[in-house]
């Protein structure tokens, strides 16, 4: 067909999306390691995953590469709320208008912000506009950010953001690039992010919750342990999958779930939670939780807002809203601001129930490390003594410090 | 979202029995089992539970019916069908929004506080203190508690819905359909139309053949459109005889699924009908002098099947029009030439542009975005004249 073409006299060209940004840019004032990740980016053909923590800035730093660039450019987010969010900060630092496509939006500009699900609809009729894709949350690539979109989209630069690489990073490689550039959350801490102290708040169950931990875990323990050794490397799913065909199975998950549910939101936890938020009223303070059951029983108990998927998203604007007026300086959520929400800046962090999981970790405790003058936060861990909560917190402590950097070795050059 | 899969679509695993199909190719269909009289005994007994768990949060309903041995699929359709029987969740939304603005703020770390934190707002609404605070949460699927104001819910009834629930979440991952029905399929076919479906109308025999783009053939709104979709399938409750055949995306791959009666469902009266745009046309229409007859008689050529929405008396003859919801510049086409083999080469076409994106613009074409007027049909029509 293109010899075709070019026999007859037509004119071919293979450059795409090389749309010129018009100037007007005005871009913060970038710190050492948002230089330093642009410059790796920029040496690695313009392809690549930059690593940072939550809230080291790597938006201003995906700004800066678009304004040295210069080329139309796709951003793409998750949520809407991510949506507003680069909206508000292209259009801040570009005095042109920045095209959506998302939560009713349908406007295509030479700088455009789309959310995963509308850019799957969009992708096949405007993959060719643009000459730089940025992927926002980009562990999310392969699974809520389908990796068809990237492959409908012609531009060769490429830029992927994430606070925590996945595992599997090979879905990213393929269609994004290494992770050319990671920092953890120490590494920055005192400089682009505020500093922090880590505390960790021990407590114990009652005599009565003990022997219910107790009784629950032997259940579950009795059938999941020989289930390991005569299945070793199977998954949790595999496990569930099983054990539901038994009577004796079930009544190892119904001991799962019930010794989780006693270390969830003990005496001890509830005691040392009033006395954390007692040492810290009128401080803005995220209360992280295991589940959205324990969630609500402290908005229930203390009268504050929780944050969940149940909360619409009007009346969880509105929450944040009267967040940041001081209006309600206390939110608690289970996995809702671990990401994708705009929340505003706040100071202090209380983990009353979380996982072993670094990653996880990693996202909540950036909620609080924004930078301000001044400011030191406070990351308080609840932790029940002599349970697996121990292991969990060990885990995900360990793996703080080393989880961006480790994957950005595996990944390939950082 | 869960993976669609046969089981979890409710598809009995012991029941799926292949038949050949000879209306959409010669692939295999899957029976589709609804749930009937042989399920009430399991539904009874899960019923039970939710009896005694009256009065405590949902979660813990939840929880107590968790790994049962009925199944996580049977539970969760029937707790849904329970929910659906159970309805008010918007007017519980509205009432524990307004309900939290006023109660919560700074944690309440004592009794006084929570107290008088109460009493301000139940004297705000006039309410007794403990009524706010069960108030607080009443819109939370989990949090809430477990009600029945009506008694102890028929078996049957929520069998009914729990089937509605399966075949509508199964429409909504198709690719198309093809549903056949003996008798009157005046008022389905009327339905397909105010949701604006995809459909192609044909006569098979004595049968009236409605075949239908499923959400996943879209590339746009493909989870409004299958809202849409699933709004018909409560309207298969008045038919005695009909045939669905759908291909369905089911887990990696797509599966094609066939349900025909008996099939236990709610009554059509208890769907959620949508007003009908073509009759408020009629009226504004009607406002301005014109005569517009509302649902014209269908128009019969050879095996195909028309039917505009409206006959509008301008000049010396009556223009049919037709409302198009969803649409593809391919089925537009079609349709107008279908119209020219009835005879009426001049019907004219509304589409809505959010819905049909890619609508071609033919002169027949009335293209509008937002709200369509009566005056809008009326300039059209006399332009086009």
């Amino acid at each position: 067909m293109i010899v075709r073409i070019s026999d007859e006299g037509g004119r071919i060209s293979d450059e795409v999306g090389q749309v010129r940004l018009a100037a007007g840019w005005s871009v913060p004032a970038l710190r050492w390691y948002q230089r330093d990740a642009i410059d790796r980016w920029t040496a690695a053909n313009r392809r690549g995953v930059i690593a940072l923590p939550t809230g080291a800035g790597k938006t201003i730093a995906a700004i800066a590469a678009i304004a040295e660039l210069g080329v139309a450019t796709l951003v793409l987010v998750p949520t809407r709320v991510l949506l507003d969010q680069w909206v508000r900060a292209l259009g801040a630092a570009w005095l042109h208008p920045i095209g959506r496509l998302g939560d009713g939006d349908h406007q295509v500009l030479p700088i455009t912000v789309a959310t995963y699900a509308s850019a799957v609809g969009w992708a096949p009729r405007i993959g060719d506009r643009f000459g730089l894709v940025v992927v926002d949350e980009a562990h999310h690539l392969g699974a809520w950010c389908p990796a068809e979109i990237l492959e409908m989209l012609t531009a060769p630069a490429r830029l992927g953001l994430t606070a925590t690489p996945p595992d599997d990073a090979s879905a990213l490689r393929r269609h994004v690039g290494e992770i050319v550039y990671a920092r953890s959350v120490e590494e920055l801490v005192g400089d682009g992010l505020a500093p922090y102290d880590h505390l960790t708040e021990r407590v114990t169950l009652t005599p009565a919750e003990r022997a219910r931990y107790r009784e629950a875990r032997a259940r579950f323990a009795a059938v999941y342990g020989p289930f390991q050794r005569v299945s070793g490397g199977a998954s949790w799913a595999d496990f569930v999958q099983a054990a539901r065909k038994t009577a004796a199975g079930r009544d190892a998950l119904g001991g799962w779930r019930e010794y989780r549910a006693v270390i969830a939101y003990p005496e001890g936890k509830r005691r040392s939670l009033r006395d954390v938020l007692a040492r810290h009223v009128g401080q803005r303070t995220l209360v992280f939780t295991s589940d959205n059951a324990t969630a609500y029983a402290i908005a229930r108990e203390l009268l504050v807002m929780p944050i969940t998927h149940e909360i619409s998203r009007v009346e969880r604007t509105a929450a944040l809203a009267r967040f940041t007026a001081g209006d309600l300086p206390v939110l608690v959520s289970s996995q809702v601001l671990d990401e994708g929400l705009d929340v505003p800046d706040a100071d202090i962090a209380i983990i009353v129930g979380g996982s072993g999981s670094a990653r996880r970790h990693v996202q909540r405790i950036g909620r609080v490390l924004r930078p301000r003058t001044g400011k030191r936060a406070i990351v308080y861990e609840l932790v029940v003594a002599d349970t697996s909560e121990v292991a969990d917190l060990t885990r995900r402590r360990t793996g703080l410090a080393s989880a961006a950097t480790k994957t950005a070795t595996i990944g390939g050059a950082p | 979202m869960t993976p669609a899969t046969r089981e979890n679509l409710g598809m009995h695993p012991t029941a799926a029995r292949p038949t050949v199909t000879s209306t959409l190719g010669p692939h295999d269909a899957t029976e589709i089992r609804l749930y009937d009289d042989r399920d009430l005994p399991w539904i009874a007994s899960i019923l039970d539970t939710v009896v005694a768990s009256t009065g405590l949060p949902w979660r813990v309903l939840r929880e107590r019916l968790a790994h049962s041995a009925h199944g996580a699929v049977r539970v969760s359709s029937i707790l849904q069908a329970l929910r659906r029987v159970l309805g008010g969740r918007a007017e519980r939304t509205r009432i524990a929004r307004k309900v939290r603005g006023l109660v919560l703020g700074p944690p309440a770390l004592d009794d006084a506080t929570t107290t008088e934190r109460l009493a301000r707002a139940a004297s705000h609404l006039g309410l007794d203190p403990e009524a706010v605070r069960e108030l607080l949460w009443i819109d939370l699927a989990d949090e809430r508690p477990v009600t029945l104001p009506g008694g102890r819910p028929d078996e049957r009834r929520l069998a009914a819905y729990a089937n509605l629930d399966r075949v509508q979440r199964m429409v909504r991952r198709a690719h198309e359909l093809h549903l056949r029905v003996e008798g009157d399929a005046h008022a389905l076919i009327r339905t397909a139309a105010r949701w604006g479906l995809v459909t192609t109308l044909s006569r098979a025999g004595t049968a009236t053949v409605l075949d239908m783009l499923g959400p996943l053939s879209l590339f746009h709104a493909t989870s409004v459109y299958g809202r849409a979709l699933a709004a018909l399938v409560p309207y298969l409750a008045d038919h005695a005889r009909f045939e669905l055949q759908m291909t369905c995306k089911l887990g990696d791959g797509l599966g094609r699924l066939r349900l025909a009666p008996p099939a236990l469902f709610p009554p059509s009266s208890e769907a959620r009908a949508k007003p009908s745009l073509a009759a408020r046309l009629a009226k504004q229409i009607a406002r301005e002098g014109i005569t517009a007859v509302l649902d014209p008689p269908p128009l019969v050529h050879g095996a195909s099947l028309l039917y505009p929405d409206l006959a509008i008396h301008i000049g010396d003859r009556p223009r049919l029009v037709e409302l198009v919801g969803f649409a593809t510049a391919d089925y537009l086409a079609a349709k107008l030439a279908r119209y020219a083999s009835a005879g009426e080469p001049d019907v004219v076409l509304c589409v809505d542009e959010h819905r049909a994106p890619d609508a071609a613009g033919d002169p027949r074409v009335l293209g509008y975005r937002g709200r369509l007027t009566g005056a809008a049909i009326v300039a059209f029509l006399a332009g086009c004249a």
